[in-house]
């Protein structure tokens, strides 16, 4: 079993221009919750995961996963490594 | 992007929102923005609690009116130090449940937890201190139940407090938090 989920609610956060406050209220929890899980020092309930994907408009596995994410610019531009 | 999942806390007594309001204050942030600072103000508040306990138990003892005036002013800054460490833990302790969100409640559990673990150990030693004290007849038995009660009484009460303000960690640093 993975101990960490990482997660790229920073960058979709930072994207989308939604601050933590705004995203911790919509999801019902405290606005530091937001701030441990994009420091990946808490993992968020499937339940929690899954508001936040609603909120975003976003597929759970665009935001949380059990690997590691690549690089954005990786993705897009597809580079392999 | 959707407001579903919408904020649990706009149906929440009033009660709660101010208690939520007064805990979540970040006026005070400085106090306890380190690991070092809120380690000084356990210790303070530990301090503080030692020595009105001490205090109290003289002034049931003695009967002297001066010992209450310094109880007095000790728990004034007792009270101070008490908020400071609430601020620190965002209320962890002091708000309902229902107030808490997944995170809270699974890191006051973690915090009880410790707090159950040190405080079995601190009964222990009383438990421990206090035979020792009847077999070798240095102090009567009698005169120490009422001071070893109050004390662990007072330690068990306080010992969540201390174990969160230790356990509290930083503020998620800002940088994105300025949008």
């Amino acid at each position: 079993m993975s101990e960490q989920v990482h997660n790229r609610l920073a960058m979709v956060r930072a994207e989308r221009k939604v601050s933590r406050q705004a995203l911790a209220e919509a999801v019902g929890v405290h606005y530091q919750t937001i701030g441990y899980i994009e420091r990946g020092q808490y993992n968020p309930s499937l339940d929690l995961a899954l508001r936040v994907a609603e909120f975003f408009d976003l597929p759970v596995e665009a935001l949380f996963s059990l690997r590691p994410f690549r690089p954005l610019t990786d993705e897009v531009y597809g580079r392999n490594k | 992007m959707t407001t579903a999942g919408a904020p649990r806390r706009d149906r929440r007594p009033r009660y709660d929102e101010r208690m939520f309001s007064i805990m979540n204050n970040r006026e005070a942030d400085a106090l306890y923005a380190t690991v070092a600072r809120r380690r000084v103000a356990v210790a303070v508040h530990v301090v503080l609690t030692v020595a009105s306990v001490v205090t109290g138990v003289g002034v049931y003892v003695t009967g002297r009116t001066w010992l209450a005036i310094v109880l007095i002013a000790l728990i004034l800054p007792w009270c101070v130090a008490t908020g400071v460490i609430n601020g620190a833990t965002r209320g962890l302790l002091e708000l309902r449940t229902h107030v808490l969100d997944e995170r809270q409640l699974a890191e006051r559990d973690r915090v009880r937890a410790r707090a159950n673990r040190l405080t079995t150990y601190l009964l222990a030693g009383a438990v421990i201190g206090v035979a020792v004290c009847a077999w070798t007849g240095q102090v009567p038995t009698g005169n120490l139940l009422a001071p070893v009660l109050v004390a662990v009484f007072v330690a068990h009460w306080l010992m969540p407090m201390w174990v969160a303000g230790l356990a509290a960690r930083d503020e998620p640093e800002e940088g994105l938090e300025a949008l």
